[in-house]
């Protein structure tokens, strides 16, 4: 008898609780939402089933000695999977858009004033009871409007690692949602007349300036603000990489098989931090919100911002459309300007030109990031 | 520590970020400009291997039976376009 009561303890039946049946729910939610919407499945993949084996009783895979404590140990906390990452992104990206119009690193830069929006708004939160961020949850909360999932999951990993899975999940879950948030606010904030603007053509970028960018944002990082030196090095790596073109196998390798391992693993680890007692809880919800008020926010930062240049342009003028890519999100921000710029002028293909800020706000929010992390870290 | 010394220190925060953020990209805004100064030009496609390719007389203006070529199959698109909305 005693034989079938320790059997029965040790099913899940007797260990399951009511928080982590509702953590398994989420699990399932983020399953459904990249599986049949299509939602960021790269990501919320491995973190939706990453929570349910996180929440599963007695298993204990997030406990120390489990496999996901191990995987979350070795990637997040030191910093190591969101770095990997930005070096297959860097080896992704083509600066060409950005060097052939170098202006457009203002807009990167205006954007990124949702971050900062956001960290104050974080703290006003501070007056609704139930809330008590400190400046590093803050700081952490905010980065969620730089629209980078790599820079949101190190930036957290440094600043507020209890808060790292709510991040995590609301910044790609946003991510997924641009096509549906900046669209409204790009449209209220410019005229017709503005969104039918036509940009005239980029000029050749020329194989030796591709080489020579990376390094010259290396150079800028390292004499100005070397906090953001991990994130903004592993980004030049990559690209210095894919521009040299005489280590190809080394740029396919970041590009396609380490970048691809690594989303596993860190979606893994980031699934690790969905625990029943750290997601369930009030700052959550406050979290999703002001991750909504951040993308908002930065998109019409970015919009204004190239109103405003448009203005001083001259005979090369800018369809403010182009500011809302300013909040990275690559390269979903700059395919929502060329649609919608479609919508107004059938013939005025914005894609290029948005993917000169799109590619800024990558940079943006490293730089934010390495600020905040200089800051407050 | 209140709430108040905490929304100074944010302020204070998002005041110095973005002019950080504005400073660095402003910076880099130069360097590229610089740089594009001193590297190598794209190398640009000799515009004369382009006309040789293509015919010296028609090549700004479309010949004439291409014209009625097209002006029928657009006509022609129409007809059956609108019998099939009938």
């Amino acid at each position: 008898m005693d034989g079938l009561f320790n059997l029965w303890s040790a099913t899940g039946l007797a260990n399951l609780t009511l928080p982590a049946l509702a953590m398994i729910a989420v699990g399932c939610g983020l399953l459904y939402l990249a599986i049949a919407k299509g939602f960021e499945p790269l990501l919320l993949v491995p973190i939706g089933f990453g929570a349910i084996l996180t929440n599963i009783p007695v298993a204990g895979l997030a406990d120390p000695g489990g496999l996901l404590y191990y995987v979350y140990y070795i990637g997040i906390d030191s910093g190591v999977f969101p770095l990997l990452i930005f070096m297959g992104v860097g080896a992704l990206t083509d600066f060409s858009a950005l060097i052939a119009n170098p202006r457009m690193l203002l807009l990167g830069a205006a954007a990124q004033f949702g971050i900062f929006a956001t960290l104050f708004g974080a703290i006003l939160l501070n007056y609704v009871p139930g809330f008590e961020f400190t400046l590093q949850d803050a700081s952490a909360i905010a980065i969620i409007g730089g629209a980078d999932g790599p820079t949101a999951i190190f930036l957290a990993s440094r600043l507020s690692p209890e808060l790292l899975g709510a991040i995590a999940v609301a910044a790609y879950s946003y991510m997924a949602l641009v096509p549906i948030i900046q669209p409204p606010i790009m449209r209220l904030l410019t005229t017709e007349e503005e969104r039918n603007i036509t940009m005239p053509q980029l000029r050749a970028v020329s194989k030796q300036e591709k080489i020579l960018f990376p390094l010259g944002v290396l150079t800028l990082t390292l004499l100005f603000l070397p906090a953001a030196t991990p994130l903004v090095g592993m980004f030049c790596l990559g690209n210095l990489m894919k521009e040299s073109g005489v280590v190809d196998r080394l740029s396919n390798s970041a590009q396609n098989e380490i970048i691809n391992i690594t989303t596993i693993f860190l979606g893994l680890a980031v699934g690790s931090k969905l625990a029943a007692d750290q997601f369930l809880t009030v700052e959550t919800i406050g979290i999703l919100v002001l991750g909504a008020v951040a993308f908002s926010i930065g998109t019409a930062s970015g919009v204004y911002m190239a109103k405003m240049m448009n203005r001083f342009a001259g005979d090369s003028p800018i369809n403010p459309l182009v500011g809302a890519a300013g909040v990275s999100a690559v390269p979903m921000a700059a395919r929502v300007v060329n649609k919608v710029g479609l919508e107004s002028n059938p013939h005025n293909f914005l894609l290029m030109h948005a993917m000169g800020p799109n590619v800024a706000g990558v940079l943006g929010s490293a730089v934010a990031a390495g600020i905040l992390l200089a800051l407050v870290g | 520590m209140d709430i108040t010394a905490l929304l100074a220190q944010a302020a204070n925060l998002m005041l110095t970020g973005m002019v950080g953020v504005f400073v660095f990209l402003s910076i880099l805004i130069i360097a590229v400009k610089g740089l594009s100064r001193f590297a190598a030009p794209a190398e640009q496609t000799p515009p004369s291997s382009r006309r040789t390719k293509s015919k010296p007389t028609s090549e700004e203006q479309v010949p004439g039976e291409h014209l009625a070529a097209i002006s029928a199959a657009i006509s022609q698109y129409r007809n059956q376009h609108f019998q099939s909305e009938k």
